[in-house]
């Protein structure tokens, strides 16, 4: 996996899953509570390497 | 009522031990123990993903015991963490990582996270088999 992006795309799915498991009881609280995460890690990733595109060095 | 009640709090606690051991030991075996099907296997295929990807994007699953470097010391608890797979992977030769790889820090980060997600899972399971959770 060569990709920056799609290893941000897995670690974030994956650990997205285990906190909705973690943390929610009920299936659909879960599957909101997973897709929030997951919004969360990948926006977060992109608006700080997007706030570090000046500084390459 | 109350002597039923103590009964059912003594085998809730007698399952807890051997729940964490489980959980320890391999990730979700815990939850799969107690019953929580589902949650079991989510947690093992999630940080068993987390871990496999981690060791074939090289990372280096070297033991470092001791306080002169705190941060690897630190890293490699992380790893410990994940219990018999970490210590497998290590007995089948996948020890060293590759320092060169351009996923080498990708991989450290994707065992220590799976080692120190698996601290949560057991903590979990000791929550669901003492009753705090379902």
């Amino acid at each position: 996996m060569a990709s920056h992006l799609l290893v941000l795309i897995v670690f974030s799915t994956l650990v997205s899953v285990v906190f909705a498991m973690l943390l929610r009881e009920d299936r659909k609280a879960r599957v909101r509570f997973a897709l929030m995460t997951f919004g969360a890690f990948v926006l977060s990733a992109v608006v700080v390497g997007w706030l570090m595109y000046p500084f390459p060095s | 009522m109350e002597r039923e009640k103590a009964i059912v709090d003594e085998r809730r606690a007698g399952a807890a031990i051997p729940a964490c051991l489980f959980a320890f030991l391999v990730p979700g075996a815990g939850h799969l123990y107690l019953g929580r099907v589902t949650k079991g296997l989510a947690f093992l295929g999630a940080i068993g993903a987390l871990f496999a990807l981690g060791v074939l994007m090289d990372a280096g699953l070297q033991m470092h015991l001791g306080f002169d470097d705190p941060l690897a010391f630190l890293r490699s608890l992380a790893q410990m963490a994940l219990g018999v797979p970490y210590f497998l992977a290590r007995a089948f030769g996948f020890e060293a990582g590759k320092v060169t790889s351009a996923t080498y820090e990708y991989g450290n980060t994707f065992t220590e996270v799976g080692g120190l997600l698996n601290i949560l899972v057991v903590l979990d399971a000791y929550d669901v088999a003492v009753g705090r959770k379902r």
